[in-house]
């Protein structure tokens, strides 16, 4: 027979009224609906991921707490009416319990990764609540139990649900972060055995007893009921004695206890295997308990191993690796073997759709099986990166592929069907949904990215921090977190070259390769923290990080000092160093450095503004700017050795500026005066001489003025220049952040230390927006160097020049025979210089000062054929 | 105005094509066809109609755009690793992706149209034509460079 209620050796069906079963096939088409919902996330939380997937605790939860949690209740539940032969409970009992537990979980998945912490400890008291309810009325209805052959499974049942009240309350302390002397780790460790071993482990090994035989189609193996009974004796002390262990930090207790688990789950297991031996797998159902069991068996002496070989502090952080191992090969697959054989049959609708639904459930069974169970062992063992991505793939696509059965087959069952537009527009609005939520994953590249201005803010209890290295920095590179706190930071060098962290109260990483990752744990905050890589010249070079106290910085102004300098200051910490190589945030569009021919004619007119704007200086980073024209440098003017250009300046700031044209000669004190706010005033001035010349706010402090971005370049070509391929100017600044015209920034520009070179504005903007060209194409490259206080050596990598003219003069022209490797112009000089690129390739030009190129003055030349 | 301007010509316009070809058949001659012709002759219709869109589209939208994609994604330096990426890589695997769900849908309209199964074939084209907006929706989204 194919038992239609898990009834091993009771004749025949119980008849049951046709209302009851039909309420019953719509319940659980309900809660295994929500079962499925919770599967299809996690799969969805593992692509979100991104790299595909060191798993985490969002999607670690997301599955044991979303899917298998609901699974586990729902059917011990059916179960142990089934085998307590129990009236069903109350019409009211199961909507709400449904509700309260999803709530719970949900609660629990947002409070701990976004919410306030307090949501997640709510969520998880719910989550435990409600466990606790269904236990006790499972214990109410095994006392009142008429008999029953198999009665026994309950009691597993009840185990199992007081393992996950023990364990959901570790979980709920961790969130807490109490008791605040005792490591997370360790509750971390007695957490995720009582939660594996205890609440799957005795719920899956209980329903075995009688699931294995009704699935193989079989009768129970003599014995089991003993066997069941005495397994669980060994059982439950074992795991409780494993959970103490790990909480008193005693690591051959914790392997004692673990033994007598291993001990007792083998005992259950006997009956598995001599069912097994008498009546061969021969189901989809089958194989896939009988691939769970197994890895079930492998799972538990791993970690043995793993525990029996580590601290007791250490031992969560040796587990974790075999986490995904666990949830994939026995969890996973005992789940989907268990619904495989149990949906159809309660789903019922007589013999011929039990037929049709398994058939359907059962699809590319084989297929399924072999890619998750060829996955399972590349997930654990250490291979290499594509082979890993190649199995969560695989396990991915079957679970996908399962969910989607399963839920054609639920949805069938349930009756009214959905028109085919709602459903049509629902599946493509769900892809596409979920196209959005991978393409949104990780930020807009902007913010997760720079680490010179990403903080993370965290709220109290434990907090694990995801900390990457790369581009000589910490991301994030500031850490605000509640006082009390325990952080867990989880380091990991994404750079090519080695790194580590070491903070300032002592506690430290190995040196970490490429690719690496430790974990460092604090203890509870008390004030700030300085972190810093240990590798000579890269704290210099300001690999630096700084845990702060959220709520003690910035709670008042410091004693004494003026509040807009103490703003500035606060903007320059915050500021920190640059981060050149973080994107360029969205919308960024660099300064056209095209030089375009002149204009005909030989009368240029042009209107400047001169106004303040915010630009992107450095990759993420935004400064208040006075500009001529609202970009950095002003307008280029180009023409040609006699031509006359008027050029009216129109003031729309609110202090004075003025404007020198190097390239006019005119008299200081009268057209190049200052001009006050809303004023306007016209300057006329014939080209005289061909060159590179610089123009510039011309008001007192010029210093401030042409620091903060008032400059440009006027072109006035020499006589008889050749035509060129391509022709590109570059002027060339100092970038000085804070406040404008504040103490701190004035401070940097009379000591000469800029915070970064710009070309064009922008540092290192045409490393993000190269400059093109192609192969044997001439290039030539106008440089004006504006200042204020440093000059440049521009050179070309790769790229020798043969052709360099400066200050008005040719230093060197084609077939001189000789060639040139920098063009040097102090501050206010200019020049070009032409070369030919040789074959495709990233050229980058830089000023050759390497203090300036290295901090900016530093761009690309993309050659393609 | 480069050879580029023309793939991304090529690419755009027949991605417009495509979609707008999905949007006028499900709007205006599958609702038209339904209420005008007969039973018999409305079949014939709408499969014909199914059978040249399914012919454009596999003969000359799909390989023009799939083509143009690569290539532009090959100029743009485009690596697989790089679609990993927040931002832009992560923005354009998702329109990947899509893009591959929604072929599937295509792929289901077809196999069960050819089965008898109207109503599912229904709804796989009409997700099929809501995923091809979404994929419209990525390529807007994708940062500008």
């Amino acid at each position: 027979m194919t038992s239609v209620d898990v009834r091993i050796g009771t004749p025949g069906p119980r008849p049951t009224p046709p209302t009851r079963r039909r309420s019953r096939a719509s319940w659980h088409a309900r809660a295994n609906g929500v079962v499925l919902a919770w599967l299809a996330l996690a799969g969805v939380a593992a692509l979100a991921h991104g790299r595909l997937p060191a798993p985490e605790w969002l999607l670690i939860h997301v599955f044991l707490l979303g899917a298998v949690t609901n699974a586990i209740v729902t059917w011990t539940e059916h179960f142990a009416i089934a085998l307590l032969r129990h009236s069903e409970p109350a019409q009211w009992v199961r909507p709400v319990r449904l509700a309260a537990l999803n709530t719970g979980v949900v609660s629990v998945l947002y409070g701990a990764t976004h919410g306030p912490i307090q949501v997640g400890i709510a969520g998880a008291a719910i989550v435990v609540g409600v466990i606790g309810w269904h236990v006790g009325i499972l214990a109410v209805w095994s006392r009142r139990a008429l008999g029953g052959r198999f009665a026994h499974v309950v009691a597993w049942y009840i185990c199992a649900g007081a393992a996950l009240i023990t364990g959901g309350t570790l979980g709920g302390l961790m969130l807490a972060g109490w008791p605040p002397r005792v490591s997370t780790m360790r509750l971390e460790a007695a957490h995720i055995h009582v939660n594996l071993l205890g609440w799957i482990g005795l719920a899956v090994l209980g329903t075995l007893f009688t699931l294995w035989p009704t699935v193989l189609r079989t009768q129970m193996a003599d014995g089991s009921g003993a066997i069941a009974r005495r397994s669980l004796r060994l059982a439950v002390p074992g795991l409780a004695v494993t959970v103490g262990g790990f909480l008193g930090g005693a690591r051959w207790v914790a392997v004692a206890g673990l033994l007598l688990y291993a001990a007792a789950a083998a005992l259950a297991l006997v009956p598995f295997l001599r069912t097994a031996r008498r009546r061969r797998p021969h189901t989809p159902a089958a194989w896939m308990l009988a691939a769970g069991t197994a890895w079930f068996v492998v799972a538990v002496l791993t970690d043995l191993s793993v525990v029996a070989t580590r601290a007791a502090d250490q031992v969560a952080h040796g587990i974790e690796p075999l986490v995904p191992f666990i949830l994939v090969g026995f969890v996973g697959q005992t789940l989907l073997g268990a619904l495989t054989f149990l949906l159809p049959v309660v789903l019922g609708g007589g013999p011929a759709a039990l037929k049709r639904n398994a058939a359907l459930l059962e699809r590319g069974w084989i297929i399924r099986l072999a890619l998750v169970n060829v996955a399972v062992p590349l997930i654990a063992l250490p291979v290499p990166g594509r082979v890993s991505q190649f199995a969560w793939a695989a396990v991915l696509a079957a679970l996908g592929a399962f969910v989607l059965l399963a839920t054609v087959t639920v949805a069938r069952a349930r009756g009214p069907r959905v028109s085919p537009t709602a459903g049509g527009v629902t599946v493509g609005v769900l892809a596409t949904a979920v196209a959005v939520a991978v393409a949104l994953s990780g930020g807009t590249g902007v913010t997760a990215q720079n680490s010179a201005q990403r903080t993370a803010q965290l709220g109290a209890g434990v907090q694990t921090v995801e900390v990457t290295l790369v581009g000589m920095r910490f991301s994030p590179g500031k850490i605000e977190a509640a006082p009390g706190t325990r952080l867990v930071l989880r380091v990991t060098n994404r750079d090519a070259q080695q790194h580590d962290l070491r903070l300032a109260t002592g506690q430290q990483t190995p040196m970490l390769g490429p690719g690496q990752t430790a974990t460092l744990e604090l203890p509870p905050l008390t004030g700030p923290i300085d972190g810093w890589c240990t590798v000579p010249g890269h704290r210099a070079a300001g690999m630096t990080m700084r845990i702060e106290v959220k709520g003690a910085a910035g709670s008042g102004p410091a004693t004494g000092s003026n509040p807009m300098d103490h703003m500035d200051q606060m903007d320059h910490a915050a500021a920190g160093p640059l981060n050149l190589a973080a994107p360029m945030s969205t919308g960024w569009r660099p300064y056209d450095a095209t030089l375009r021919p002149a204009p005909g004619g030989t009368e240029h007119k042009i209107e400047i503004r001169a106004v303040q704007k915010e630009i992107e200086v450095a990759p993420g980073v935004r400064q208040r700017m006075w500009t001529f024209g609202g970009t950095v440098p002003g307008p280029v003017l180009r023409g040609k050795v006699g031509d006359v250009f008027t050029v009216t300046l129109i003031n729309d700031d609110t202090m004075g500026h003025g404007i020198d044209f190097h390239a006019g000669s005119l008299a200081p004190d009268v057209p190049m005066r200052t001009i006050q706010p809303g004023e306007r005033l016209t300057y006329r001035f014939r080209a005289e001489h061909a060159g590179a010349w610089l123009y510039h706010c011309s008001t007192m402090p010029m210093l401030q003025h042409i620091a903060n971005g008032m400059y440009g370049a006027v072109i006035i070509d020499p006589p008889k220049l050749a035509k060129v391929d391509r022709e590109y100017v570059l002027v060339q600044g100092e970038l000085y952040l804070g406040q404008p015209g504040s103490t701190a920034q004035v401070a940097k520009m009379h000591d000469g230390r800029p915070d970064a070179w710009m070309f064009n504005g922008t540092a290192a903007g045409y490393d993000h927006a190269p400059l093109t060209a192609r192969p044997g194409e001439r290039v030539r490259v106008w440089v004006v160097a504006a200042g204020p206080a440093s000059g440049t050596a521009f050179h070309i990598v790769g790229a020798q020049f043969d052709t360099v003219y400066k200050e008005g003069a040719y230093l060197l022209r084609p077939g001189d025979g000789g060639g040139s490797q920098v063009l040097d112009l102090a501050a206010a000089q200019g020049g070009f210089v032409e070369t030919v690129f040789p074959e495709p390739g990233h050229y980058p030009f830089v000023d050759h000062d390497m203090r300036h190129g290295e901090a900016g003055a530093h761009g690309i030349f993309e050659v393609t054929r | 105005m480069t050879w580029w301007s023309v793939i991304r010509f090529l690419h755009v316009t027949t991605a417009a094509l495509w979609v707008g070809g999905q949007l006028t058949v499900s709007l205006v001659v599958l609702p038209l066809a339904r209420r005008l012709l007969e039973t018999d002759q409305r079949a014939r219709v709408l499969r014909e109609v199914g059978r040249r869109f399914g012919m454009f589209t596999g003969a000359f939208f799909l390989p023009v755009q799939i083509s143009s994609g690569i290539a532009m994604a090959l100029h743009k330096g485009v690596t697989w690793e790089s679609l990993t990426y927040p931002g832009y890589g992560r923005t354009l695997a998702a329109k990947l992706l899509l893009f591959v769900l929604v072929m599937v849908a295509a792929a289901l309209h077809g196999w069960a149209n050819g089965r008898g199964m109207a109503m599912f074939a229904r709804s796989m084209a009409i997700a099929s034509l809501v995923g091809s907006v979404g994929i419209v929706l990525l390529a807007t989204a994708l940062p500008v460079t």
